[in-house]
């Protein structure tokens, strides 16, 4: 085919059918929380070599022969100690049966010294690591449905989070700004560019200010704004128009004031420099041996290169590189001074960085594995001076808990803390929700933002245009973390890092001219562009174009990696190029001359099987983009939109949503914030949590009886299997009203449909109990029942023990019937005392709930302290009843208001009764168009006999939907003829009437029911208790207080804040006007002027509390007449 | 460790049976035994159902 012809090119270009079939292909390699585990296999078998390597020495002071080396680590498979140093393979569920934790060791091969002679080891454990379910190192990786089957793993489950003692622990993604990379932004001082360096070793942040005309860098090692030219100096680049050069702005006036400063401090060498820098050096907190003997010079020399700018290397002290890169960090703020265009937004997403489970780990690894170094030196200080009778071996000093408690606590607390970073974080870590399939899979995806949630500022929380396809435009909650939170879309793929040195050589190849080689005129010419490869700068170019052709080939060839990106800032007259983790990209279509590359060939090729997503990958016919890059590309939604200069196509539109947004069916026909409710709802909705659900033995854990597939699906639900694990059923609505019942938002629901089990749902929740043993060779025991001895029956309570004490399945269990009749001994930390005869004191695990409940199973085990652990399943079936919560898959939640006998409902002449009615004001204010579509596409599939599909930005067509049912006989419109259920006539209007999925959700009037008349009160205050869980007292708070202030009705607030509260006689001395007791002042000594009256015990408590901390408080009495 | 004597008074004398998680064999384990499977060392046991009647409402 000739592409030159002009005429071709007009032609509309062909679609490629069924284009979208490359995005289950693209899930089937990459998986939706694929982003998790390849940043973990990374941590695990790259980097946490990388982190032995760069710690892999250790000596000490005492021994100058003594040496550990590290040769070699490896994260082995997840296995469980069985005793005498046995361990035995294990699955993740059966460590979330018994509590444990799925982790596998750490093996280190090292070469030390014992004495003078020089031993290596292999295989030697330093720690446990927790393993990410289905990571490289699971057992679960590969293998087929029967084999997970059988180790009672859900097939379907994404896997990507951890099981820490026996809870499931997903690290969030965590969002920040990216590191080593310039970011000019408004600062107190103006504009100012800021550097944060990270490096293994350091972490510092680098600003250049410009205060009063003159420009000066700040950083904390220093204790003042030093200005530029100093540092230049210090730099080495001593004279003032070399500076200029570096700096290379136009307008050499501006520079002038910086300049003059160093004229004025008399600072005209490096010496110099250094000495002005070293007496503005922070003062070192430890004085090590080492540090003494510097001088100031050398200290700011060091810091210089090691600290400020930590990321730019310096090798020998040659601060060239440094010099040249805080010359253009001087140059963007002078640029973005006069134009505001040269502001970065910091909440372009092309600037930030997504941190994972990976990269947090080994944050974490690294620091502990500092920690288990620096320990083992200071035991090899302290022992080796000792004459010992054995050699020292510092093998027998290798503790593992060390490694493995603090990963272990650091992933069950979410408590992210590094000394050395001075990082403390909070809530890195949460348990996976299993409320649902959706709920689960929808925490996989979720992203945290750094951001304080209490910071009123629009920018963070608002979508920004970069966000397009990378993060889902509609799951983010309501409320205080709205657009803090966020969710990936549903191809976003997060990078892992990748080697720099070949991208180097590339560069260089391709005609990047060395930065330590060019002169300073010709770094800032106007042809010439910056390269810079993850923020450092790399060198010049001027033929940049051909690089960037060059870079983008070889990825498409698939010589480099796929992930590193390259794009050109014409702003800034620089070529970035990205080979860093934690860039978001997503894959598209390449499209050259106008054509896209995949053709309808391939994708026929695709759908035979012959092909895979990584053959088009290979083939170079589909190639990730970050943020930055799709920046640089024309990307097309269509084919029809193919112009000559676009490059890229994209691969599915509905791609752009999340998981949880995927399920809406129209979504683009709804008023967007309807489909942020649905995201945010769909997250409770019960349904099937798994395949392995009957296995599991959750807290808690909400399921339906029968779950339904929805009949209007989107691929979004077939790709996330939601078919599969459904939450939700097809109701029939009919869009009436009925009764007075059904307002605001309420259902009106028929009786004979949740006969047949609609809306039935099971609560499973546990209770779980641990034997404990205590250091005096005492331990929890169990009893079996008791008793009584009139009716040689169990007592009431004991009713549905065994005779092992602990409660038998299928037993149904009433409010306040013990479970496990356990009791502990009261004595538990005497030592010596033998135990002659130990008392027990009983602390029975009790059934708490006002509605009976089902023993589904109960499971006896040991942990891996090797202690005892009971966990019962209780079971409870509930119907839906009037209060209990419902909603469509559109953000229209309502409560059942309403249980109508089947006989009242309406009808139509098919015999059809509606199981839901629903008010149809609920349509006009929230515009939920989809929802009608949905009712529309649902019905016509009914008749049809198939699934239809509501995919975002497609789906099945409204007029051919109507054209379906007008076909079957039904109203083109989706309306029917009704009768009227009560008095038979026929409704005055049709009635929009058809199936609609709707979700249960978890909130039921069973588990919120409260009402009180008298009860519990708290023993301090003798006020009623606050809670439901308490049975507490109903609060009349501060603002219906002020109601009835001001309606005047002083009685009822003495009756309800006094009287149903916390009334108390006292009696109140006149004489001294103190409190005494039985009609007796203790003060006066005397009963003369003593009366009784009553008052708030609150008050009484706040005047003996008073009199505790020496204030008296004196109560003048009148009588009420007076 | 000595196995106090007042325990369980008669009651738990008859060693409960419990179901094995892995091979669904019966074990038969006396109180302070350790948990696991005769048959297949697995350390995960389910007790057996209720012999009593059990009623359910079935609505």
């Amino acid at each position: 085919m000739d592409f030159d012809d002009p005429a071709l090119l007009k032609k509309p270009i062909k679609e490629i059918e069924e284009k979208w079939k490359l995005v289950p292909a693209f899930l089937k390699v990459k998986g939706l929380v694929k982003q998790h585990i390849d940043s973990f296999n990374y941590f695990i078998n790259v980097d946490i070599k990388k982190i032995v390597e760069a710690n892999n020495k250790l000596v000490c002071d005492a021994d100058p022969l003594f040496y550990v080396k590290y040769t070699n680590v490896y994260v082995g498979r997840p296995d469980v100690d069985e005793g005498f140093n046995i361990s035995k393979p294990t699955t993740p569920h059966e460590c979330r049966l018994r509590d444990m934790t799925y982790s596998a060791p750490i093996s280190v091969d090292i070469e030390y010294t014992r004495g003078t002679q020089r031993v290596s080891k292999a295989g030697l454990m330093i720690g446990r690591m927790p393993i990410m379910l289905r990571s490289s190192n699971c057992v679960l990786t590969n293998k087929s449905e029967y084999e997970l089957a059988k180790m009672n793993e859900c097939p379907l489950d994404p896997g990507g989070y951890f099981v820490v003692k026996g809870q499931e622990k997903v690290i969030l993604i965590q969002e920040q700004l990216s590191k080593n990379r310039m970011i000019v932004e408004e600062s107190k001082f103006g504009v100012q560019c800021a550097v944060t360096s990270s490096t293994h070793e350091k972490k510092s942040r680098t600003n250049v200010v410009c205060k009063a005309n003159k420009y000066y860098l700040g950083h904390n090692s220093l204790t003042d704004l030093v200005p530029v030219s100093i540092i230049f100096k210090a730099l080495d680049v001593t004279s003032d128009k070399e500076i200029c050069e570096l700096i290379g702005v136009e307008d050499i006036s501006k520079l002038t004031p910086t300049l003059e400063e160093c004229h004025t401090l008399k600072i005209y060498t490096q010496l110099g420099a250094l000495k002005h820098i070293g007496s503005k050096l922070v003062a070192k907190r430890y004085v090590t041996s080492a540090s003494k003997m510097k001088t100031p010079v050398d200290e700011a020399r060091d810091v210089l290169a090691t600290t400020v700018l930590a990321h730019v290397p310096v090798e020998n002290y040659n601060f060239r590189m440094k010099a040249i890169y805080l010359g253009v960090m001087v140059k963007r703020v002078i640029e973005a001074q006069s134009d505001k265009k040269f502001m970065d937004d910091k909440d372009y997403y092309g600037n930030k960085r997504l941190e994972l489970a990976g990269s947090l780990l080994s944050l974490m690894f690294e620091d502990v594995f500092k920690r288990f170094n620096w320990e083992l030196k200071s035991i090899a200080e302290k022992t080796i001076p000792k004459i010992r009778a054995t050699q020292f071996d510092v093998v027998k000093y290798m503790r593992s808990d060390l490694i493995t408690n603090c990963l272990v606590y650091a992933i069950s607390t979410g408590n992210w803390t590094i000394k050395r970073f001075r990082m403390e974080r909070l809530g890195v870590t949460q348990v996976l929700s299993r409320l649902s399939y959706i709920s689960a899979l929808g925490m996989m995806t979720r992203v945290n933002s750094q951001f304080e949630k209490t910071r009123k500022v629009s920018g963070p929380r608002s979508l920004q245009p970069s966000q397009w396809g990378m993060l889902c435009p509609s799951d983010t909650p309501e409320g205080e973390a709205c657009g803090l939170v966020k969710n990936l879309a549903l191809m976003t793929h997060i990078t892992t890092d990748v080697d720099e040195y070949p991208l180097i050589r590339l560069a260089n190849n391709a005609g990047v001219v060395d930065i330590n080689m060019s002169s300073g005129m010709s770094i800032h010419s106007p042809e010439t562009f910056f390269v810079f490869l993850n923020g450092n700068i790399l060198g010049t170019i001027r033929n940049y174009k051909k690089l960037i052709h060059t870079f983008r080939m070889l990825r498409r060839s698939g010589l480099i990696s796929g992930y590193v990106s390259i794009y050109p800032n014409f702003l800034h007259r620089c070529i970035y190029i990205s080979s860093d983790g934690g860039r978001l990209c997503r894959p598209y279509i390449i499209v050259e001359r106008g054509r896209p590359l995949v053709t309808q060939n391939h994708i026929i090729e695709l759908e035979k099987g012959i092909r895979s997503f990584e053959d088009f990958l290979h083939d170079g016919l589909i190639e990730f983009l970050d943020v930055n890059e799709e920046n640089d590309s024309f990307i097309a939604c269509y084919e029809k939109d193919i112009t000559d200069l676009t490059t890229h196509l994209e691969i599915a539109t509905f791609t752009l949503l999340g998981v949880c947004a995927g399920l809406v069916p129209y979504p683009h026909h709804n008023q967007s914030p309807r489909n942020t409710y649905q995201c945010a709802m769909g997250k409770q909705a019960m349904g099937t949590i798994g395949y392995n659900q009957k296995n599991r033995m959750d807290t808690l854990l909400y399921s339906l009886v029968y779950p339904q597939a929805p009949m209007v699906k989107t691929k979004s639900i077939e790709l996330t299997n939601f078919d599969k694990l459904p939450a939700g059923q097809n109701a029939t609505i009919a869009v009436m009203s009925y009764s007075g019942y059904d307002i605001e938002d309420a259902l009106i629901i028929n009786k004979a449909s949740i006969d047949r089990g609609f809306g039935r749902c099971l609560v499973y929740k546990n209770s779980k109990c641990v034997m404990k043993r205590y250091a005096n060779q005492t331990f929890d025991r169990i009893q079996g029942p008791l008793i009584d001895t009139t009716t040689n029956a169990p007592m009431w309570k004991h009713a549905v023990l065994d005779m092992d004490g602990i409660v038998a399945p299928g037993e149904s269990v009433d409010n306040k019937q013990v479970l496990v009749n356990k009791s502990v001994p009261t004595v538990s930390a005497v030592p010596g005392s033998q135990t002659t005869s130990v008392e027990y004191k009983d602390t029975p695990i009790c059934y708490r709930n006002n509605e009976p409940s089902y023993i589904e199973k109960v499971l006896v085990s040991t942990n891996e302290e090797d202690t005892t652990i009971i966990k019962i399943l209780l079971r409870q079936t509930r119907r839906p009843e009037i209060g209990d919560k419902f909603s469509s898959r559109h953000g229209q939640k309502g409560v059942v208001g309403l249980v109508v006998e089947q006989e009242d409902m309406p009808f139509n002449e098919y015999g059809i009764c509606p199981d839901i009615i629903m008010n149809p004001h609920g349509y006009p204010s929230r515009m939920t168009v989809g929802k009608l579509i949905e009712l529309l596409a649902g019905k016509a599939g009914l008749v049809e006999g198939k699934f239809h599909y509501g995919t975002a930005f497609g789906g099945s067509k409204v007029n051919d939907v109507c054209e379906e049912l007008a076909k079957h006989g039904f109203n083109y419109q989706g309306k029917d003829f009704f009768y009227s259920g009560i008095t038979g006539e026929p409704l005055e209007a049709y009635i929009y009437s058809g199936p609609v999925y709707y979700q249960k959700l978890k909130h039921m009037v069973q588990d919120k029911i409260h009402a009180r008349g008298r009860g519990p009160r708290a023993v301090l205050t003798r006020q009623p208790t606050e809670g439901r869980s308490r049975d507490g007292g109903l609060r009349l708070g501060e603002m219906e207080r002020d109601c009835l202030i001001g309606y005047g009705a002083s009685m009822m607030l003495i009756e309800r804040l006094m009287v149903s509260s916390d009334q108390c006689e006292v009696d109140v001395c006149n004489l001294c006007g103190r409190l005494g007791y039985c009609g007796w002042c203790n003060s006066c000594k005397s009963s003369r002027e003593v009366s009784s009256i009553t008052m708030p015990y609150a008050c009484k408590l706040l005047l003996t509390e008073l009199q505790a901390m020496n204030i008296t408080a004196r109560l003048t009495l009148n009588h009420y007449c007076e | 460790m000595s196995e106090p004597s007042t325990k369980d008074s008669g009651a738990t004398k008859t060693p409960m049976v419990y179901i094995c998680g892995e091979c669904h064999n019966e074990n038969e384990i006396r109180p302070r035994d350790p948990i696991r499977c005769r048959e297949c060392g697995y350390r995960i046991m389910y007790k057996k159902r209720t012999k009593r009647l059990a009623v359910f409402d079935a609505r």
